[in-house]
């Protein structure tokens, strides 16, 4: 298992309070969080244009500002000041200048690198036609490799790349129950290494597999994993 | 909605006002945004998007039982024929509630959502409580919440880690037998169609 949490992959961590539940919630709560919003649909276009690209900026912030008391939004404009500044846009010093502050305020300070991924930890890339429109979707030539009602486990690795496999389910088995359209491999796509698409499976969990005795009766939890992740769980089919 | 640019909103420079506003001037200055086209997503995300699209699916469905076999067979489908379009739905599954089943959505790893279908995500879904606790406790979860199933209630959690989408199809209450499309559509929450809660005919 990892030992450095990756600051974002928190599904099943514990110690956390009650959900700040509010069922009549406005859309935006501040007029800033609307222009963060507006904003980024403009910088994304400069900066983070491929799939998984503004993912894997958020989750390279320093927890402080992944976790902000700015909010989700403001995680969001904590992730563009990062690739302005990385895309050479904006310099994390330039909005200091701007506020008459001492230079450090930007996330840009504290983030991590772009992960240094070795494209042969990736599962080989394929021809696929490109579709006319953008999408994430391709067609693939060949079948999945799996079959609905298949055991398979996830074993991961503790590279710091850009991946959409949850820490919980690492190593433990569940049961192919769908087979989703093909995609284009966020965990390269984010790092410019290609599509390298892949069948996508949903792979039901069952509590007690993953949480233990304890956990709640009558629970399943379903994953969506690419196919390169998993391999079949040994002795069963 | 257009923003007068001022700089009269308090004078901490940390505060989230002054530094998005700080980092909205230097991008325009630098030709990097159009200050009207900020205006007007802002606006098409605030009014044209929301709830009521993946509302009136859910009372359609409730109506015409076809419908309902082909949302829940092929959404994608539906959506195209409906001329639905839009962010965040590249794939989309509707999960229907059913007596003994009931269907919660989650993305733990960020707060992926389909945005076409019911606007942008409410704060407590990209919490990262609801994100850890709700697949680890999500019985616990949903009774604090204000939604107590019963304990013979399976709950399927899908966790939104791939670009697939998914969508709650909850179940109609009882005493609604003579309302039409739009009356029914109105009952239907957003936090519904999320799993987070059931709808109610009042």
């Amino acid at each position: 298992m990892s030992t450095d949490h990756r600051v974002h992959d928190i599904g099943g961590t514990e110690g956390w309070g009650e959900v700040p539940y509010d069922p009549n919630e406005p859309v935006f709560h501040d007029d800033w969080e609307r222009r963060v919003l507006g904003l980024l649909f403009q910088v994304l276009p400069h900066t983070a244009k491929r799939p998984g690209e503004f993912r894997h900026a958020l989750e390279r912030l320093a927890s402080e500002d992944y976790f902000c008391a700015d909010g989700y939004y403001g995680r969001w404009r904590a992730g563009m000041e990062v690739l302005l500044h990385e895309y050479g846009h904006v310099d994390k010093a330039e909005l200091d200048n701007r506020l008459g502050v001492p230079h450090g305020t930007s996330a840009g300070y504290r983030s991590a690198n772009v992960a240094a991924v070795n494209p042969k930890s990736l599962p080989p890339d394929r021809n696929t036609p490109l579709p006319e429109r953008r999408t994430v979707r391709r067609e693939l030539d060949e079948p999945p490799q799996f079959q609905i009602g298949d055991r398979v486990v996830a074993a991961g690795n503790d590279e710091s790349g850009h991946t959409r496999l949850p820490e919980y389910v690492r190593g433990v088995a569940g049961t192919v129950v769908k087979i989703h359209p093909a995609e284009v491999l966020p965990d390269s796509t984010a790092h410019n290494l290609g599509d390298r698409p892949q069948h996508v499976l949903c792979v039901a969990y069952q509590a007690k597999d993953l949480w233990g005795e304890d956990a709640e009766e009558d629970v399943v939890v379903n994953v969506d994993l690419y196919e390169s992740y998993v391999e079949l769980k040994e002795g069963v089919s | 909605m257009s923003q007068e640019v001022g700089h009269h909103h308090g004078s901490d420079p940390n505060s989230p006002e002054i530094r998005t506003e700080a980092l909205e001037d230097l991008l325009a200055e630098k030709g990097l945004i159009d200050r009207a086209r900020v205006d007007a997503l802002i606006e098409r995300f605030e009014h044209d998007l929301g709830p009521m699209i993946g509302a009136r699916l859910v009372a359609k469905s409730w109506l015409e039982p076809e419908f309902r076999k082909k949302l829940l067979d092929n959404a994608d489908q539906v959506l195209q024929d409906e001329q639905i379009q839009g962010a965040e739905i590249e794939h989309v599954e509707i999960k229907a509630n059913e007596p003994g089943i009931h269907n919660v959505v989650v993305c733990t790893l960020c707060s992926c959502y389909p945005w076409a279908l019911l606007g942008l995500p409410p704060s407590w879904y990209k919490s990262p409580e609801y994100r850890s606790r709700v697949v680890r406790e999500p019985r616990k979860v949903l009774a604090e919440m204000g939604l107590s199933l019963d304990p013979d209630t399976e709950i399927r959690v899908w966790d939104s880690s791939s670009e697939t989408r998914f969508l709650v199809l909850p179940e109609r209450p009882s005493g609604t037998e003579e309302l039409d499309l739009e009356a029914l559509a109105q009952l239907v929450t957003r936090d519904s169609m999320i799993g987070v809660a059931e709808v109610k005919a009042q």
